[in-house]
């Protein structure tokens, strides 16, 4: 029985070539989007969830009162690790990580590793594996490094890592102790290519016991059998214990809740990541089954065909039992053969979805798991696309169908209608969402950022720079390569530091204000191109007090609420500045929030970066190679390594633009599954009303008249779905929206124009079918009964 | 083997309501040939149904073998038409995408008969009517004639006591038409209890009776033989 319907289905599929397409196509396009959504939350709630000892491992977060609100967050002192060890039972071991940039030198390889500073601790709380080296020992000694596979290989080849020296930047020597397995891609720690031990920190006066001052992360293993609220209720006060700071509290945050649940408001996890989780659980779900409806809509919409068939085998004794088998045997056929070319459509994308997304997914092929999972999602499939047909089909009554007395067209249109108005909701409401998540990147792109971006660019200060910054910039403007350099605490693109403890006459001095610090050692505001509202720029040469030079921001002055800012006196980091000009407001860090409050501190600061103005006259490469030069003269162990800030800045939208762009992905996907659908159906209408269209034109119809009458009923339908979606998608839309304070408006001619664009679809797919349906030969469909 | 008795069956739709079959009654006995006659709407395909278990009676009785089926649910109807009942039509009805043998074999798959039964049965049966050369064919490559044949090669396969035809000729020429009631007559020789719908009256002229009916009665019966 069951050869003969595979048997069935085969021939079935072969002789409707055009249906089996269709369908196929159609479906392999729904599972192949599901799959790699699926891959990508695979990923994304698997993250940090490898490691043996996760359910007592915890990240410590503080907790505070800022400008009125309840902020939280991850950085704490560089002392809390060690006291936490030393002072809490609850506590296991702790470990401390310390982001660091080196350049690592073997023999005649330089290479700029990323990496992090940690206590000995680590790579036992954690389970990353040595594949060389003993975990427990490993960092023991101050001169020693872990590195990983990677690096291991890109420094010695196929050679042994092990016992043999790294140069670190220009002047220490490092033994490696361990070579560590590659971290896999589900990791917060994954961009780490090498660890070092915190000792050497200690040793080249990095490290510190200031409580005040949050740089480093901590992580802790609690002892078995401590909750989490335990642990809360006894590291509520590790700072106001151990220092005066007397107004944070101290939490911790479980390794179950990093990745997905990590965005606090008012001192609540209200989400994270779990939102775009969801999103795309949703739109996976949604495609899969928009896929299924097509199916559903195809099969049912053959019915008449396959009535006759339903008929003549209960005539010869089927129950409706086997008929239902039947029927499903046939989707779950087509379903598997969807998705094998799916799998096979996943595999030739995973590259571009890879980028699309910034993971490394790939199809784990040699997981039993993996199959067991797949098989079950053809099953789904098959089941949901061929549940409906099946009982649809076997039901029919074989005396109805045997004497032609049974027509589908009339008996279907109900389930069929709504099916294709549910496939044009989503499709719509996708395409809105899409112009909108463009519409408000474009907005925010074409934010006036407050300086001037172009032919900017910056440097790390590494090795000897420092020590010669002021040769290297004149020689940078004397080779005319420049028109401008100043140095200054981050690049122009990000805030590195903020801090809420300054004060000026007339402070109100119970509040906290958090004020962004930025340092530069004059010529800021020419470099940067930003627009001085009063006084001036800093300029140690003309004016030697400018040290303790300070320029504001516009938000600051509000802040602080100066009349006449030029002169006043802010107290901060242990030194008392002067004003000496005050800027308009520039986009240091999210271009989408209203600019905060800043000061920018002259040259007694402290400084990480060289900002540059290019030449406009000159080409870029010419003057690139001019810059080379003089540092390739200053600091010839390091390569030279320059960033442009309109690139750096352009990232900013990276996370948007990737919404957007997969936003728009899925919408096209969903608009062509949708029409293949379409089209089809338009072709079985269009054989269904053979006969009424064949007596229309014998009493007179015109060929355009037939084609709007056999449209028409689809175009309704689409317009019905997108008096639907309009509404569900201002509302999600609404929704994200909120999460930017600078943001664009929906306006209503974003639905009319996707109104418009989708009519226009649904009348291409249909008004071929209608049209050659209008024109053929009246006699020879009025023969057809 | 058949004895109904005033049966009774309407057609509703919202606004009329037809009545198809209005106090019937008949009586068939084991090896009988019988034609049902009439004009077109005079009910006469709703009382082969009824026979023939695809369809139910509102009111009345139906004896099949001195058992009361007409009360028979979908399930027990199924049961019944498989292991007793053949049908014939007038447009073959053959299912496009399975060949001659397939389409043969299918009643056998559903009663359950074994590969190596089904093969000898269905070999068998396509020798009786001749077809044997045609049997990896699709039904669209054959003639009608041959295509009826296949038809009646599948209605007796499973060796039914009643075979129902609803204009077996209709779809046919004469001398193709002439063969198929030569086929049907072997059978009923065979003994084979027969009841055919037609509106030929040559076609009658091979059965023993033909029971006339007018507005869903039975209105006259000649006895032939």
């Amino acid at each position: 029985m069951i050869r003969n319907y595979l048997k069935i289905a085969w021939r079935n599929l072969l002789r409707n070539k055009g249906f089996s397409l269709i369908n196929i196509a159609g479906l392999a396009i729904g599972m192949a989007s599901a799959i790699l959504i699926l891959l990508w939350i695979q990923n994304e709630i698997s993250y940090d969830q490898f490691h043996t000892k996760k359910d007592r491992l915890y990240v410590m977060y503080n907790r505070s009162v800022f400008d009125g609100k309840l902020w939280c967050w991850q950085s704490t002192p560089k002392i809390m690790g060690p006291t936490m060890k030393m002072s809490y039972s609850q506590v296991e071991e702790t470990s401390r990580i310390n982001q660091a940039t080196f350049l690592f030198t073997v023999g005649e390889k330089h290479l700029t590793v990323r990496g992090a500073f940690t206590d000995p601790g680590f790579l036992t709380m954690f389970s990353f594996p040595l594949i060389n080296g003993d975990s427990k020992t490993a960092l023991k000694n101050t001169q020693t490094v872990v590195i990983t596979e990677k690096l291991s290989k890109k420094l010695f080849g196929n050679d042994n890592a092990m016992g043999k020296t790294v140069k670190i930047d220009s002047n220490a020597y490092f033994t490696v102790t361990g070579v560590m397995k590659d971290q896999p891609n589900n990791t917060r720690f994954q961009d780490f290519e090498y660890f070092m031990p915190w000792s050497y920190m200690k040793k080249i006066g990095w490290d510190e016991n200031n409580w005040g001052n949050n740089s480093v992360q901590t992580y802790v293993l609690l002892k078995p059998g401590v909750t989490e609220t335990a642990a809360n209720k006894a590291f509520l006060n590790i700072t106001r214990t151990h220092s005066d700071i007397k107004d944070i509290d101290q939490f911790v945050h479980p390794i179950s809740k990093w990745r997905l649940y990590s965005k606090f408001e008012n001192g609540k996890i209200t989400g994270g990541r779990i939102e775009i989780v969801r999103l795309f659980s949703v739109i996976a779900i949604f495609i899969l089954l928009i896929a299924c409806i097509n199916f559903m809509n195809l099969s049912t919409a053959r019915s008449e065909k396959r009535a006759r068939e339903v008929g003549i085998r209960k005539v010869v004794g089927a129950q409706k039992g086997s008929l239902v088998g039947q029927f499903l045997g046939e989707s779950i056929i087509i379903s598997l053969i969807s998705g094998i070319i799916a799998l096979v459509v996943v595999q030739l994308s995973l590259k571009g979805f890879n980028a699309l997304t910034d993971k490394e997914l790939f199809i784990p092929y040699s997981s039993l798991f993996f199959w067991l999972i797949s098989l079950g999602f053809v099953l789904f499939t098959g089941i949901v696309a061929g549940s409906y047909p099946a009982f649809y089909l076997s039901s029919y009554r074989p005396v109805k169908v045997l004497k032609g007395t049974f027509k589908a067209a009339h008996a279907l249109v109900t389930p069929r209608k709504v099916l294709v108005i549910l496939q044009f909701t989503f499709a719509i409401a996708l395409i809105i969402c899409t112009i909108i998540i463009q519409r408000q990147i474009n907005h925010a792109q074409q934010r006036d950022l407050g300086y001037n971006k172009n032919n900017l660019a910056y440097v790390f200060m590494t090795g000897e720079v420092e020590k010669h910054y002021t040769a290297i910039k004149n020689e940078m403007l004397a080779s005319n390569a420049v028109t401008a350099v100043t140095k200054t605490s981050a690049p122009m693109t990000e805030g590195w530091s903020d801090s809420w403890d300054y004060s000026w006459k007339g402070k109100n001095t119970t509040e906290k204000l958090d004020f962004d610090i930025y340092n530069t050692d004059g010529d800021f505001v020419k470099t940067m191109g930003l627009k001085l509202v009063t006084g001036r720029d800093i300029d140690l040469k003309a004016f030697p007090s400018d040290s303790t030079a300070m320029i504001l921001n516009e938000a600051a002055v509000k802040t602080m609420g100066f009349k006449n800012a030029i002169g006043q006196i802010v107290k901060g980091q242990g030194r008392d500045w002067h004003v000496v000009g005050v800027i308009k407001d520039f986009i240091l860090s999210s271009p989408y929030e209203p600019v905060k409050q800043m000061v920018i501190q002259g040259p007694s600061g402290w400084f990480n970066v060289i900002h540059f103005k290019l030449n406009d006259n000159a080409s870029t490469e010419n003057n690139l190679k001019k810059i080379e030069a003089v540092f390739k003269k200053y600091n010839p162990d390091y390569p030279f390594e320059y960033n442009f800030i309109d690139e750096a800045y352009s990232k900013k939208f990276r996370d948007e633009q990737r919404i957007g762009t997969l936003a728009a992905l899925f919408a096209g996907l969903t608009i062509v599954i949708s029409c293949l659908g379409l089209f089809a159906l338009a072709a079985y209408m269009a054989e269904n009303r053979i006969k009424e269209i064949g007596v229309r034109k014998v009493l007179g119809a015109s060929v355009s008249g037939l084609a709007v009458l056999l449209s028409k009923d689809f175009l309704k339908l689409v317009l019905i779905s997108f008096a639907i979606a309009s509404p569900i998608a201002w509302w999600a839309m609404h929704k994200w929206l909120q999460d930017y304070t600078y943001r664009v408006s929906i306006s209503w001619w974003i639905f009319a124009i996707t109104g418009i664009i989708s009519m226009a679809i649904a009348v291409a797919t249909v008004s071929f079918q209608a049209l050659r349906a209008a024109r053929a030969n009246p006699v020879k469909n009025l023969r057809t009964e | 083997m058949i004895k109904i008795t005033d049966l009774q069956k309407y057609y509703r739709t919202e606004e009329v309501e037809t009545v198809a079959l209005n106090n019937v009654s008949l009586e068939v006995k084991e090896g009988e040939f019988v034609a049902i006659m009439g004009p077109s709407g005079c009910g006469k395909s709703t009382l082969l149904n009824i026979l023939g278990l695809l369809d139910d009676p509102d009111e009345g009785s139906y004896l099949f073998n001195d058992i009361e089926v007409a009360k028979f649910n979908e399930r027990k109807r199924s049961d019944l038409r498989k292991h007793n009942i053949g049908f014939v039509f007038q447009s073959f009805n053959l299912i496009d995408e399975l060949t001659v043998y397939e389409n043969v074999e299918l009643p056998l798959i559903y009663t359950k008969v074994s590969a190596t039964e089904r093969k000898k049965r269905v070999e068998e049966v396509l020798e009786k009517m001749q077809i044997m050369h045609r049997r990896n064919h699709f039904p669209q490559q054959l003639s009608g004639g041959q295509q009826q044949r296949v038809a009646v090669a599948r209605a007796v396969v499973n060796n039914p006591k009643l075979i129902l035809a609803d204009e077996p000729t209709g779809n046919l020429d004469s001398s193709n038409g002439n063969e198929v009631m030569q086929l049907l007559t072997e059978l009923n020789e065979a003994g084979t209890t027969i009841v055919m719908v037609t509106h030929s009256e040559h076609d009658s002229r091979y059965t023993h009776r033909i029971i006339r009916m007018l507005d869903g009665q039975t209105v006259t019966e000649n006895i032939l033989v």
